[in-house]
């Protein structure tokens, strides 16, 4: 497309142009009354003069010919695709949402094909391009969309559908405004949420445009593809909230909000709350019964969590004939269950110096809340009184280890014989009790271990060492503990490190334990006895930590303790030995942060199928290597053995964060370990889900998107209809530009002076002054 | 009463200086299972004798604790030196005395502090709580040792009274005031002072008991000796018999009582 046009010298302003126009034509008005007024030879002395006027005047423009040459382009437009997991969810067909979505962006392209078309994707963070064609990125879920379909898109999956987000990015790309921004999604955003104050017809103002879509350039009309308007048959937990936090033994409530679809289709469902334990089965916590009124129903629960930390509970409906999306019957919530005081059981076999010292330490601690029972006589004591002249009082073991068991956060069983005190039959029920996330310290003395009927029990399965039944079960031999590398490299051990450096009291004896368990951590260990046991063997373990299930044990196989507050070594830290060792045995049973070699943290929220890495945050100077593993929560099918192998990385001995790429995951309940060198490791508790949750509410909101539209007058059409989309007028686009002056200045200049000199012959010629 | 007390203080100086050397034991009499046992030692002050018959009363101590209840007990009676680091070594020792124990040096005031400051209990028997002498001066070398503690009264419901046997008052070879003071550190009462000659009761000559008991007799032996064994029970489990747990028993027998 070329053209030609006349214009004006480009060095000259618009005001020098404007006041040259102005002087020529008052020159003009002068003239001609000058001409009215005298009469005579008026007509030749006008027209001269206006010819000399407008030649000077045109030897100062000088008008050039330009030439120009340009194509016609098709206008900026925007495209933003929902890529939420929730769009696997099925549309108006069989085939997902997705898929749907990804057929109406090839429409959106053959019909805005004359046009610059920038398909962009939204969910909760970046806006990422769609390459056309481009195949799915690891992002495809195994088999995990209701009706089959995978993504579409190279884009990761995300929880979310942030369009004011999205809206605001897009602003801010790089390139012209754009002519319109057309909005792919099933309407079911996050935000802006429901439109429910805004018209549903007859557009909105500029301020209710402004207020709902953000940073939207105003003027640019937001047309809306809507990927879906039925309604799937689903009943839901669309929600579950706590108010307040959740505290260790105390009961809080928990609002669980069922939604379902299409109501006449809808009856009451159970609603059943388990919380998910490793390596046990998950424990009912709380049931009711919801009732559904247009399609939503809710329910208070009140639940208690008897341990603290990380934990994740399951609300659970059963599934209903016919219900589309199963998935969403179940979701799992971690929550953080944060202790109000520490609640520790301490039995003791007999008073010692040893019993002493940690009474008075757990005494001290104003945020434990401590039971003690101590035995004071055995059945051969010749107390020499009447029952009624004594203190003592009957050893509730039933009452302790049956009813009040769970409410415990952590159990020391110090140098008491199990069987001469009726502890025995409750083994089962305090193995259980660590299975299930209690903590269990077994100190030493004559009475511990098998001495005290502890061997080849269900006890000892969770402790983190073996206790063989031995007709020696003491070893009589004078000796100095002496760390182990991961003693060296523990945290909770730091402390004492600190306080004593790597010396240790003297003892004259230790229990006899069989080799650590597989996984357990040996931090102290006997210089000068072997032990062998299950094919391993080394030196016999002195403390010793493990994980069993979801809880943690000690075992402590000394009964010198004390001398780290009493005694020489004791003295020179002021006592401050035996505080220490305590505070970190107790607070890496309790699962303080403080006394894990690593923090742990993932994705949130984890799509089932999808990898994902996880993020370790080592202490500083531990060592280089770290190592996670996985084992899944509940009663769930275990991990392959691919997934469950353990990932090594490098680069923890820096003290920033090491990323360890993990595999996709079923649907479910996980705890990571990560391992640092030979320090015990941390654990981190998650979930992973199909759709996150981004599937708790399965239902379409077209009349959402129509809503947009109409807020910055847009058109709503559905995926089959894109081709009603308004195209935007074509933006002209300049190829080639020349300009061609019609007379040399020179020829303008001499054309001027002639007709002004004949101009003022004429004059002269006709009486004029 | 004999005065062998420069042998003891000699034995004990010479066994805490094998110890040390062997490394950092406890003691050396102490095997596996004892480290951790009820010891009652004797506080020795350079210059002043521990009398002869308080290491019978020691060693009886630990053997009625043993009789009477599942605690264990060491009976070899061993003298500390106040100022040697063998004090520090276990949480209790007896002072007693019958005269003025004289100015206690720096290094033992501060062995002393060091002790208490550690948890450590000192019970100091008054083995002629007539005169008084023997109180007061520990008393006063109790306030260079510990300038912010002073001795108060222990009232009867103190744990000590009801740690093992339920008791309404000390008792001891005389019998003394109604009640003892104490100097305590937050709820534990760490300075004990007794007027009532306990270690004379519990002193054993031959097969016999060493001192007659004024003026109860019998009875009243048997009184100091759950005394003894209520004390050795406060050292080992502190204030466990005042636990919310026990106190609904512990009232009911006294009522029945």
């Amino acid at each position: 497309m070329n053209q030609g046009t006349l214009r004006l010298s480009a060095d000259l302003s618009a005001l020098e142009l404007s006041l040259l126009a102005a002087l020529v034509l008052l020159s003009w008005i002068l003239l001609a009354l000058e001409v009215r007024r005298r009469g005579g030879r008026g007509l030749p002395v006008l027209l001269s003069g206006v010819l000399g006027v407008g030649l000077l005047s045109l030897a100062v423009a000088r008008p050039v010919r330009v030439r120009e040459g340009g194509v016609e382009r098709g206008a900026r437009v925007v495209a933003l695709v929902d890529r939420s997991e929730r769009l696997l969810l099925p549309g108006d067909t069989e085939e997902s949402r997705r898929a749907l979505g990804k057929r109406a962006v090839e429409a959106l392209r053959e019909r805005f094909r004359g046009q610059r078309l920038e398909v962009w994707s939204f969910g909760d963070g970046a806006l990422v391009p769609e390459r056309d064609g481009a195949p799915p990125k690891g992002a495809a879920p195994n088999g995990t969309t209701p009706n089959g379909a995978s993504p579409s898109s190279a884009a990761p999956l995300s929880a979310a559908s942030d369009l004011i987000g999205a809206l605001g990015e897009a602003a801010q790309l790089p390139g012209e405004r754009p002519a319109a921004v057309v909005v792919l999604s099933d309407g079911r955003l996050s935000t802006p949420g429901p439109l429910e104050g805004v018209p549903s017809s007859g557009g909105g103002s500029s301020s209710e445009a402004a207020t709902v879509l953000g940073r939207h350039p105003t003027g640019v009309p937001l047309h809306t593809v809507s990927l879906a308007s039925r309604i799937p048959r689903d009943r839901s937990i669309r929600a579950v909230r706590t108010t307040g936090s959740a505290v260790a033994h105390q009961a809080f409530p928990l609002t669980v909000e069922a939604g379902c679809e299409p109501t006449a289709w809808c009856h009451d469902a159970e609603i059943v709350v388990r919380e998910l334990l490793e390596q046990s089965a998950p424990r009912e916590l709380a049931r009711g019964r919801v009732e559904f009124a247009r399609g939503v129903g809710v329910v208070e629960l009140s639940v208690t969590v008897e341990r603290a930390g990380s934990r994740v509970l399951e609300v659970a409906m059963e599934t209903a004939d016919g219900d589309e999306v199963p998935q969403n019957d179940r979701k799992l919530v971690p929550i953080e269950v944060r202790r109000d005081r520490t609640r520790i059981l301490h039995v003791a076999g007999r008073p010692t110096y040893d019993v002493r010292a940690l009474r008075l330490f757990l005494k001290a601690d104003e945020s434990i809340d401590l039971v003690t029972f101590f035995i004071l006589r055995t059945p051969n004591s010749r107390s020499d009184a009447v029952e009624g002249e004594l203190s003592l009082i009957p050893f509730p073991v039933d009452e302790l280890f049956t009813e009040h068991l769970a409410s415990f956060d952590a159990i020391i069983l110090q140098d008491i014989d199990a069987r001469a005190y009726g502890l025995a039959p409750y083994f089962p029920a305090l193995s259980d009790y660590v299975t299930k996330g209690g903590g269990l310290i077994l100190v030493g003395g004559p009475g511990a271990y098998a001495g005290g009927g502890y061997a080849h029990s269900p006890l000892a399965e969770v402790l983190p060492v073996e206790v063989p039944a031995s007709p020696d079960a003491v070893v009589k031999k004078s000796f100095e503990p002496r760390y182990t590398a991961a003693g060296l490299a523990a945290p909770m051990l730091a402390g004492l490190r600190d306080a004593l450096g790597t010396r240790l009291p003297w003892l004259e004896g230790a229990n006899r334990v069989g080799p650590a368990r597989p996984g357990a951590f040996v931090l102290w260990e006997h210089p000068g006895v072997e032990v062998t046991g299950a094919g391993r063997s080394g030196p016999m373990p002195l403390l010793s930590l493990g994980e069993s299930g979801d809880g943690r044990s000690i075992a402590l196989g000394i009964d010198g303790s004390h001398l780290l507050r009493f005694g020489e070594l004791g003295a020179r830290a002021s006592g401050r030995g035996h505080t220490a060792l305590w505070e970190g045995l107790l607070g890496w049973l309790m699962r303080d942060p403080r006394y894990e070699a690593a923090q742990l943290r993932g994705p949130s929220p984890c799509f089932a199928g999808h990898p994902f890495e996880l993020t370790v945050t080592p202490l500083p100077d531990m060592a280089d290597e770290v190592t996670i593993s996985l084992e899944r929560l509940g009663d769930a099918e275990p991990l392959s053995a691919e997934q469950a192998a353990p990932r090594r990385a490098q680069g923890a001995r820096s003290g920033r964060p090491v990323v360890v790429s993990m595999p996709g995951l079923p649907t479910g309940a996980y705890a990571a370990r990560a391992r640092v060198g030979e320090a015990p490791a941390a654990r981190w508790v998650f979930v992973c889900e199909e759709g996150g949750g981004s599937w708790a509410d399965s239902r379409p909101d077209p009349d959402r998107l129509r809503k947009l539209a109409e807020l910055s007058h847009g058109q709503a059409v559905d995926a089959a209809h894109v081709d009603d989309l308004p195209l935007p007028a074509a933006e002209r686009v300049l190829a080639f530009s020349t300009s061609r002056p019609l007379l040399p200045d020179w020829a303008w200049a001499t054309l001027a002076t002639v007709a002004i000199a004949a101009h003022f012959w004429l004059r002269r010629a006709g009486g004029y002054a | 009463m004999s005065r062998p007390t420069r042998r003891d203080w000699l034995l004990g100086v010479s066994a805490w200086g094998a110890a040390s050397a062997a490394g950092l034991r406890a003691s050396p009499a102490a095997a596996f299972a004892e480290q951790g046992a009820f010891h009652a030692r004797l506080l020795g002050v350079p210059g002043r004798e521990v009398p002869e018959d308080a290491r019978t009363a020691a060693s009886r101590w630990a053997f009625e604790l043993v009789e009477r209840t599942s605690a264990p007990g060491r009976t070899l009676a061993e003298v500390v030196a106040v100022d040697g680091p063998e004090l520090l070594q276990e949480p209790f020792v007896v002072w007693a005395g019958s005269e003025d124990p004289g100015q206690l040096g720096r290094t033992a005031q501060r062995r002393l502090a060091e002790y208490l400051s550690l948890g450590g209990l000192l019970v100091v028997d008054d083995r002629a709580p007539g005169n008084g002498a023997f109180r007061r001066g520990v008393q006063r070398e109790m306030q260079r040792v510990w300038p912010d503690g002073s001795a108060v009264q222990l009232p009867s419901s103190h744990v000590l009274y009801k740690s093992y046997y339920l008791l309404e008052r000390p008792y001891g070879r005389v019998e003394g005031p109604p009640s003892i003071s104490a100097i305590s550190k937050g709820r534990f009462a760490q300075v004990l002072f007794l007027e009532h000659d306990l270690l004379g009761a519990l002193a054993r000559q031959g097969d016999g008991w060493a001192h007659e008991v004024t003026p109860g007799g019998a009875a009243q032996r048997r009184m100091a000796v759950r005394f003894a064994v209520n004390i050795a029970m406060y050292v080992l489990c502190s204030d466990y018999k005042d636990d919310q747990v026990h106190a609904p028993f512990v009232m009911r027998r006294r009522m029945r009582g």
